[in-house]
């Protein structure tokens, strides 16, 4: 062998190319979810079917009334697709993550993560794919495309150019919150009813904020606006796309971009001093 | 010029005490007790570059965690510890590029793929140049002859294919650094043969710096001159293996063969009979008195045979163990 | 504490079938204490968990509420198929109550897993009732359920006390809990017997989706059956899934009165007789099949 220790000191230290990597991941997860076919196929099909339990539902509500909280029936749809793109781009991208880096910490796996000369945040975050949730995300797709040329005032120009950034930010803040939470494992143990806690609490940003009204509706809106932004996720892109543009439109979409690099910021900070805190498991 | 240097490296850990019965459950929804658990006491050590050290130990001793806490895994309760100049548990990337930790049973490769997928994704994070990955890959997949299992999904593996292949993953960067935690356990002694083999000539050629942790004796013997034995997360021993025996054990054997069949008595006043059957006898001896031993026994009896050996060295790693297990009991015993 | 035994024979709680004891109770008694036990050593999961089912309701008061309000801006009468708001709220809460019966977590998926790995040979060889055993087994976890939800559950029916009218009539209330533990023995057998079906089929888990598709949706838990326009309400009144969640709340409400209740009643006591026996069935055929391979 013609390796030395000099030469080691010597050779160029390149830093690792993130986006290769990811697409590495990627494709990895990828082959892995073709391997299992069937079971890929039963998790598109059941997530569909899911969904379209849930347009039924809908549907039958919309026979008995207008109007939910001044959302006419398609303009709903457009934000019940709106639910799908961001909901099935977090399942795809992060949820697999979040469960499993849970699950390092608590068995004390997380070391090999910690090993690596890469960001261990993106490490933990994006290493799996789940290719089967992005089906919800064309029905998703099918969903918006029927319900915009049904809306009364169909959106303009800037909204269709706005309404993707807002999905991406939507994702962001979901994602900061479940990585804040799979963090907090570190500190509290096993955290299985953190995950049914997460599903219960996004369960509030499904429907349009305008519901949340009285006595106690009208505090939870604003905190779940302004403190969690949780509300922002759904409603800011699916008001732009169903409602038309109007003054009030700008500072609510302003604070949700404001609020999307805050909470990443924020699940930064958690995550760091997880890491700092991780025990690691006995051997 | 030292390459590992650790002074009084300290690691504790809160452990929450699980009550029995159902009304201290319910009480513990409340109260949490703790206990500190103390991991590694204190430890100093000096190791240069290209160094192989054992680091020797019962369970619990303190090695796993040490090599953790040299890996950045973890960070101390105190002390201090520089791995080339860095401190681990800062786990910086230009660190974490020159070392590779391996952890025996312990996979970090992706389970449903093939191996040469994991080292494909190594070669990414690590920014490894296509051409210097290859010619690594091929180095070592030949010298643990694993080139037809590449392409097998991981968890299709047996042990001890998977813990080669883990070596090459670790490998593939080329660190200065090796930390080996328990590489051999479980697995059989064909593998564990070949594993060591290939250690011992890569640490060689390399001139890599090995850390290696073990409980088998047999790891220690077969690869390294410098032992350090760990125990209750002190180091109780630093130096040569053959030096524990003269440092622990006050015992020699002395193995006797008498013409015909039949053992005289009364040895039994030299030391303890460890063996009896007739011609031979195998005696417990005090260091001090071996010569007078054997000049008595010599006067008094005609003898076929003598050989005084030292006695066998799991024996007195053995003993050293509890030796310290004991000394730990009376540091909890007492009040 | 009973720990030394009652029975006086050794206890082993890990030991499952293979050591019941002589004594029932005492064996019950391990069991709920340690599962009791194994819940409670993760403090910070116990105490939310239960809290946490709880939470969607609070959106759905908001959802129906706008609804509602849609509806009393057009006419006067607010009702959605014969339900005030606060009614169906309330149908809400029940069902809450109705599932903690009927549903049964694990159940299929266990006896699957038992058939594939071959554990459920010792229900053969001995003399211990697969079904009985774990019939009571279930009871046992559900009675460590309640047990540990019923403060929950008590603090948020209290806190909705204002979405219902009151208490309902004595026999109303008998015909309720009447339909809450047929509810529980329809759950039970039903699902039991969808982990028979382990026997001949190794992916008894797809089949489940599908159950449970179908469950969340025709079972009442999605919204009051009444909803349903139609032939659509007729059919889905004709399956037994309506017992899951649906039928006790609407008794509850006084939905069903007088012999329509009646025959509810005993509808679900046919459906509880029915998936008893077809349990049974599947259980002595797919015994039948299992040993004609040499397990």
């Amino acid at each position: 062998m013609n390796h030395d220790a000099s030469t080691a000191a010597a050779s160029p230290r390149v830093r690792p190319s993130y986006l290769k990597v990811f697409l590495m991941f990627a494709r990895n997860s990828l082959v892995r979810n073709m391997m299992f076919r069937g079971n890929f196929i039963i998790e598109c099909v059941t997530s569909l079917s899911w969904m379209a339990m849930n347009l039924a539902f809908y549907m039958l509500v919309f026979g008995y009334a207008e109007s939910l909280g001044g959302w006419t029936k398609y303009q709903f749809l457009v934000f019940l697709s709106t639910t799908l793109f961001v909901n099935s781009l977090v399942q795809a991208f992060f949820m697999p993550n979040a469960e499993e880096f849970s699950e390092l910490i608590r068995t004390g796996n997380l070391d090999f993560a910690l090993l690596k000369p890469i960001d261990t945040q993106f490490l933990i975050s994006l290493n799996k794919v789940d290719w089967s949730a992005l089906s919800n995300f064309f029905f998703g797709g099918a969903l918006l495309v029927y319900s915009l040329a049904r809306l009364e005032q169909q959106p303009g120009l800037i909204q269709m150019v706005l309404y993707p950034i807002y999905v991406v930010c939507g994702v962001a803040i979901f994602y900061s919150l479940m990585i804040a939470l799979a963090s907090t494992s570190v500190w509290l143990g096993r955290n299985q009813a953190l995950y049914e806690f997460w599903f219960y609490i996004t369960n509030f940003s499904r429907y349009p904020m305008e519901i949340y009204r009285g006595t106690i509706g009208s505090p939870l809106r604003t905190f779940f606006t302004f403190v969690v932004p949780l509300l922002v996720v759904v409603n800011v892109p699916a008001r732009l796309m169903a409602k038309p543009l109007d003054a009030q439109s700008w500072p609510l979409a302003i604070f949700a971009l404001a609020a999307a690099i805050a909470s990443v910021w924020a699940s930064r900070m958690i995550f760091n001093r997880a890491m700092l805190s991780y025990r690691s498991a006995s051997s | 010029m030292a390459i590992i240097e650790i002074e009084g490296l300290a690691k504790s850990y809160r452990v929450y005490q699980k009550q029995e019965g159902l009304l201290a459950s319910v009480r513990g929804l409340f109260h949490r007790t703790y206990r500190e658990v103390s991991a590694v006491r204190g430890i100093d050590l000096k190791v240069d570059a290209g160094e192989f050290v054992a680091f020797l130990g019962p369970n619990g001793a303190g090695k796993t965690t040490t090599l953790k806490l040299l890996s950045g895994v973890i960070s101390p309760s105190g002390g201090t510890a520089r791995v080339m100049g860095f401190v681990p548990w800062k786990r910086e990337n230009a660190y974490r590029r020159r070392f590779a930790l391996v952890m025996g049973q312990k996979n970090q490769l992706w389970w449903d793929l093939p191996a040469q997928e994991s080292f494909r994704l190594h070669q990414q994070i690590y920014g490894i140049e296509p051409a210097q990955f290859d010619r690594r890959r091929d180095e070592l997949v030949d010298l643990l002859q694993v080139r037809p299992l590449l392409g097998q999904p991981v968890r299709e593996l047996s042990l001890g294919e998977r813990m080669k292949m883990e070596l090459i993953a670790a490998l593939l960067h080329s660190p200065e650094v090796l930390f080996l935690d328990e590489p051999t356990i479980g697995l059989d002694v064909v593998a564990q043969h070949s594993i060591q083999s290939f250690l011992r000539h890569y640490q060689q050629i390399q001139k890599v710096t090995v850390l290696l942790t073990s409980h088998y004796m047999k790891d220690v013997a077969a690869l390294c001159r410098r032992v350090v034995i760990i125990a209750h997360g002190q180091i109780m021993y630093d130096g040569s293996l053959s030096g524990i025996v003269d440092k622990f054990s006050g015992h020699k054997i002395i193995t006797l063969v008498f013409p015909g069949d039949a053992v005289p008595g009364g040895l039994s006043r030299f030391g303890d009979v460890l063996e009896e059957q007739g011609p031979k006898v195998k005696l417990k001896v005090d260091r001090n008195g071996i010569a007078e031993a054997l000049a008595v026994i010599l006067a008094q009896h005609t003898v076929d045979d003598v050989s005084v050996e030292d006695p066998p060295l799991e024996e007195v790693i053995a003993e050293v163990f509890s030796l310290a297990n004991e000394q730990a009991e009376a540091v909890v015993a007492r009040p | 504490m009973a720990t030394a035994g009652t029975g006086g024979a050794a206890l082993d709680p890990g030991g499952g079938a293979a050591h019941l004891q002589p004594s029932a109770l005492v064996t019950w008694w391990t069991i709920l204490r340690t599962s009791i036990e194994e819940r409670l050593v993760y403090r910070g999961d116990f105490a939310l968990g239960t809290l946490m089912r709880f939470l969607p309701l609070v959106t759905q008061v908001f959802f129906w509420g706008a609804i509602f309000d849609a509806l009393g801006a057009v006419s006067a009468t607010s009702t959605v198929a014969g339900y005030t708001n606060n009614e169906i709220i309330a149908y809400y809460l029940l069902t809450q109550i109705s599932r903690a019966f009927s549903s049964m977590p694990n159940l299929s998926n266990s006896i699957a897993l038992q058939i594939r790995n071959g554990e459920i040979k010792k229900f053969l060889v001995q003399p211990v009732d697969l079904i009985g055993f774990l019939l009571v087994s279930r009871v046992a976890h559900k009675l460590v359920y309640y047990l540990v939800a019923v403060g929950p559950f008590a603090l948020v029916f209290f806190l909705c006390r204002g979405f219902f009218s009151g208490w309902p009539e004595p026999h109303i209330m008998l015909a309720f809990l009447l339909s809450l533990v047929m509810s529980f023995l329809i759950g039970f057998f039903l699902e039991a017997t969808f982990g028979m079906i382990g026997f001949w089929w190794l992916e008894v888990s797809s089949l489940l989706f599908v159950y449970m598709l179908l469950n969340f949706f025709f079972s009442g838990h999605m919204f009051p059956i009444d909803m349903l326009p139609g032939w659509w309400g007729t059919i889905v009144r004709a399956v037994p899934l309506q017992y899951l969640a649906y039928f006790p709340a609407a008794v509850f409400l006084g939905k069903i009165q007088g012999t329509a209740l009646a025959w509810g009643l005993l509808y679900q006591l046919f459906w509880v007789v029915f998936f008893v026996v077809l349990c049974r069935w599947t259980f002595n055929r797919g015994v039948q099949h299992y040993s004609g391979y040499g397990g």
